[in-house]
């Protein structure tokens, strides 16, 4: 007993001199190339027919902020018809990549640059898309005449959608895409399928303008 | 007679046993002799009930050829009039235990009892005749019973009429007073008196009979009989009589109906004057003519006509209180229980809920069309005035929609939006911001011009340091904004506007001597400048010289 003791003061004495700890490991945050075990991350987008064309001629306006300012490689591949998204060694965060990749698909969708290249810009915004038919099931005649309204004459009423709520919107055939933070597409979105569902436009105009002017009155 | 009788009876007895010995099971199967024996000894047993039955039509059983059915119907035939005379028997002696004895003696065949019987039974057949009018029902009973009893009471009858023809018992009795009739017309004038109405049923029923020998309507009398019923059964059961009646009810029988002959003639007067005298409840207007067409063959005295129509009065009084009021007297009265637009007729009486409808007379327009052309001249309408709607709060901004395409991208939208949250003074001027801007503007100019013609608040014009041509315009227009006066000061100081001698005179007002004066000064300065000129040539005129003089 006596020796365990002495052990034991003698392990005592040893800890009660400060000694020199060990350093605190500094982790730097992984860089995306060196994320997922240092592999290279992908995305690729599809190019549909349509959009051929004036992808050709903004090219450089998608190519410009992407390879510039959140450094991803991007090529296209002709043969396949695809935009392709690399990262590189000196890409700041990863989420760059998933960025950039909604960017050219937002812009595939139809959305112009100026307009996809907020997605680049802000966090908080997304693209939400459905069909016509998921509101309500028209045919023929009747579908013709929803996306008549959706639009308006000359694109009016969608052009006053999107003012008053600050989003971007699509109308693709029977396909409807908008762009916007989450809040600004839920309004959207009412909106529009208020006019599939087959109120008039003014109905919807002043629903917009009392939604969008409580929404300015809380900031 | 003994021996035979005593035989049979001991055939009949020993069928009997046969047919009580047979065990139940026996009887399950048909069986030929069974049924043979059976036969025999209800035949038997008919002819033994037949003495009990004398008006039955069969003298006996029939029962060769005959199936049971048939032979049932003819037992029945005989059995049920008897049963119901039975059951009287018994009720009766229920009711007076002394008369089985009685009976029994005159089983028993002495005489003697028997007209002391029959004195008692006179009465019941006195009554039983009586009563024998009524009956729907048991007819054939009402026969067989009478009959029966008829049998056994002839006897008494029979002595009565002797009685009756040769005066022998009474000595006081003769054709036109008979003590029994007498007793009759007693009981009835007692039973009017008191009301009892049994006696006036007996009564008339006697009378009714007589009418039917008079007139011989059997409709008549079924009516009769009903009424007669029906007073008899609401009538107390305190008199024993009341029975007595009751079967005689239901005995009828042709006497009844028809009556027997020979009692027809000497109660007729009795019956005229009874019927006369009676208080008729009765609803038989048959009757009621009777007595009204004796009573004018008797002449009546005026009191007695006064009394009848007194009478009559009463009579229909208390006709009409029995019968059910009018459906005006009845209280609440739905229009199914009243007959078709009987409303119309009755004068009712109820309260309005609602105002009349005002009469629209002359007089009434003319006092409307006064009072509208007084409001007109004076300009008082009662229009309704809106009440101003005072302003709670500033109103709201309305946002306008923007119908175009927005130039610029989504990017710039957000980015002014954040820019406005951070630094709001830096932030561009909006669209609504520019527009208010020359909104303002406008407006200024406008307040500047109707606060001069109003010279109450008077603000010079905002001072703008800009490069501006100045016309020459008279200054108080610049500067007094109330053309006060006209004055002819120009912008412009004089140098300005003219710069030059003051000698300005034109060609007409100049004197010969100035003319002249103005000529030579030409001339002078002619000849200098054209000396100048000389001058000048000639020098630029060297190499050659052409000297022309």
């Amino acid at each position: 007993m006596q020796s365990s003791m002495d052990v034991e003061t003698v392990s005592s004495q040893t800890q009660n001199e400060p000694g020199p700890l060990p350093p605190k490991p500094l982790f730097e945050p992984l860089k995306a190339h060196e994320m997922s075990d240092g592999r290279v991350q992908f995305r690729k987008v599809n190019v549909p027919p349509h959009r051929y064309s004036p992808l050709k001629k903004v090219w450089m306006d998608i190519y410009t902020p992407i390879f510039e300012q959140m450094k991803i490689d991007i090529r296209m591949n002709l043969k396949a018809r695809r935009v392709e998204l690399k990262t590189r060694a000196d890409t700041p965060d990863i989420s760059n990549l998933q960025k950039c990749a909604d960017f050219v698909h937002a812009f595939m969708l139809g959305f112009d640059v100026i307009d996809a290249i907020a997605l680049l810009r802000l966090d908080e915004l997304y693209v939400e898309s459905f069909e016509i038919k998921d509101v309500k099931t028209l045919r023929g005649e009747h579908l013709s005449r929803a996306i008549g309204r959706l639009s308006g004459k000359g694109g009016k009423t969608k052009f006053a959608i999107e003012n008053a709520t600050k989003t971007r919107i699509v109308i693709a055939d029977t396909k409807i895409h908008i762009l916007g933070s989450f809040a600004n597409i839920k309004i959207a979105r009412d909106s529009l399928c208020s006019l599939i569902l087959g109120s008039p436009a003014g109905k919807v105009y002043s629903k917009l303008r009392a939604v969008t002017a409580r929404l300015a009155e809380r900031f | 007679m003994a021996t035979k009788s005593e035989a049979s009876l001991n055939l009949d007895l020993d069928l009997l046993h046969r047919l009580k010995s047979t065990e139940p099971p026996v009887w399950l199967a048909p069986r030929a002799e069974l049924s043979e024996t059976a036969r025999k000894a209800s035949k038997i047993i008919f002819s033994y009930l037949r003495t009990y039955a004398p008006k039955s039509p069969l003298d006996q059983l029939l029962i060769e050829g005959f199936d049971a059915e048939q032979i049932w119907q003819q037992i029945d035939l005989q059995s049920q009039p008897l049963l119901s005379s039975l059951k009287r028997e018994v009720k009766k002696f229920e009711k007076k235990p002394e008369e089985i004895g009685k009976i029994r003696e005159v089983l028993e065949g002495e005489k003697k009892v028997v007209e002391s019987v029959g004195k008692v039974l006179e009465g019941e057949r006195r009554v039983l005749a009586e009563e024998s009018d009524d009956f729907d029902e048991d007819l054939d009973d009402g026969l067989d019973d009478d009959d029966e009893e008829e049998e056994e009471e002839e006897g008494s009858e029979g002595e009565e009429e002797k009685k009756g023809k040769g005066g022998a018992e009474g000595g006081i009795e003769d054709e036109f007073l008979k003590i029994n009739e007498l007793q009759e017309y007693l009981e009835e004038d007692e039973a009017r008196e008191y009301g009892l109405k049994k006696d006036s049923n007996d009564s008339r029923k006697k009378g009714g009979r007589r009418v039917l020998d008079n007139e011989e309507d059997e409709d008549e009398d079924e009516e009769d009989e009903d009424e007669e019923e029906l007073g008899v059964f609401g009538d107390s059961d305190d008199n024993e009589e009341e029975d007595e009646h009751r079967q005689k009810l239901e005995n009828a029988g042709y006497e009844d109906f028809f009556g027997s002959k020979r009692k027809k003639a000497p109660k007729k007067n009795l019956k005229s004057i009874e019927e006369l005298e009676e208080d008729s409840g009765l609803d038989d207007e048959e009757d009621e003519d009777e007595a009204v067409e004796t009573k004018k063959n008797d002449n009546l005295s005026t009191h007695e006509k006064q009394s009848e129509q007194l009478r009559a009065e009463i009579e229909k009084m208390e006709k009409a209180n029995l019968d059910p009021k009018t459906w005006t007297m009845q209280g609440e009265v739905t229009a199914a229980q009243r007959p078709k637009n009987s409303a119309l007729e009755v004068d009712l009486d109820f309260q309005h809920n609602v105002r009349p409808a005002p009469v629209i007379t002359e007089e009434f327009t003319a006092s409307l069309e006064e009072m509208i052309k007084k409001r007109i001249i004076e300009g008082q309408f009662d229009d309704v005035e809106k009440a101003a709607s005072l302003p709670s709060k500033a109103p709201r901004e309305l946002k306008e929609l923007d119908e175009n395409k927005s130039k610029k991208g989504l990017a710039e939208v957000y980015e002014e939006e954040y820019v406005q949250k951070t630094n709001p003074a830096a932030a561009p001027l909006t669209f609504s911001d520019e527009q208010k801007k020359e909104a303002s503007m406008l407006f200024k100019k406008l307040c500047l011009k109707l606060d001069a013609l109003s010279h109450f608040h008077f603000t010079p014009k905002p001072v703008i340091e800009d490069m501006s041509i100045q016309a020459n315009v008279p200054a108080l227009a610049m500067e007094e904004i109330a053309p006060v006066a006209v004055s002819d000061a120009a912008m412009l100081a004089p140098e300005e506007v003219f710069a030059g001698r003051g000698d300005v005179k034109e060609e007409a007002e100049l004197t010969k001597a100035e003319r002249k004066r103005r000529r030579a000064t030409e001339a002078t300065k002619r000849m200098t400048a054209k000396k100048a000129r000389d001058n000048t040539l000639l020098n630029d005129n060297d190499g050659d010289y052409l000297i022309f003089s």
